[in-house]
């Protein structure tokens, strides 16, 4: 099995959200713009908590917000 | 870049620069303090508060030129990577205390275990500085 990592839908998700920046899902999650974007880029994985946030924001389940990815 | 990486990156720099003239120039010039332990005040001093007063100017001039970052709390995030270089840097600085502390009075002066316990002290610091910005440069996954 090769290494897996983390990936997120959460770029299309705020597409699909009106264009919502990465600032104002921040805001509505508790986190910097930058956060977001580490998150976003793979760089950050998030609390369990904030990833619960990001997929209540969007109104979907966690695992269509995360899901595991083969390298 | 976030404000806090900011602040990681003046941290790094102007600790480099300070006690880099401190062990470099200062510090050899007054013998270390090998002769009168109070040269050691009397250089390291000056340096160390020369190194406070620019990282608050710095810290000054950041925050000012991004005052709404400078004005938020600190996130999961900053506090993962902040608990992270801590920690680390803690280890440098309890292997240098056993050296100065367990190790150095056995064999050495003095004035070298002063000033060995500032470079140990000084090494703690730039680690941790260090580990936070390359945590936030390439990434956290705590």
């Amino acid at each position: 099995m090769g290494e897996r990592r983390l990936s997120n839908t959460i770029r299309t998700l705020r597409f699909h959200a009106g264009e919502m920046t990465q600032a104002e899902l921040g805001g509505k999650i508790g986190v910097t713009r930058q956060t977001v974007a580490a998150i976003e880029q793979g760089k950050y994985s998030p609390t369990l908590e904030t990833a619960f946030r990001i997929a209540d924001v969007f109104g979907v389940a966690l695992d269509e917000v995360f899901r595991w990815a083969e390298d | 870049m976030a404000f806090r990486e900011k602040i990681a990156w003046l941290e790094l720099g102007t600790m480099l620069v300070a006690y880099g003239i401190y062990f470099g120039i200062v510090g050899p010039a007054a013998g270390f303090g090998e002769r009168r332990m109070l040269d050691i005040l009397w250089s390291f001093g000056p340096v160390a508060a020369a190194h406070g007063v620019a990282m608050i100017v710095g810290a000054i001039a950041i925050a000012v030129t991004a005052v709404k970052e400078a004005e938020a709390r600190s996130d999961e995030r900053d506090r993962a990577i902040a608990r992270r270089g801590a920690t680390i840097g803690y280890f440098v600085l309890i292997a240098g205390m056993i050296l100065v502390g367990v190790v150095m009075p056995f064999s050495e002066p003095p004035w070298k275990i002063v000033n060995t316990a500032l470079l140990a002290i000084v090494l703690a610091e730039a680690v941790h500085a260090a580990v936070v910005l390359l945590s936030y440069r390439r990434g956290w996954h705590g």
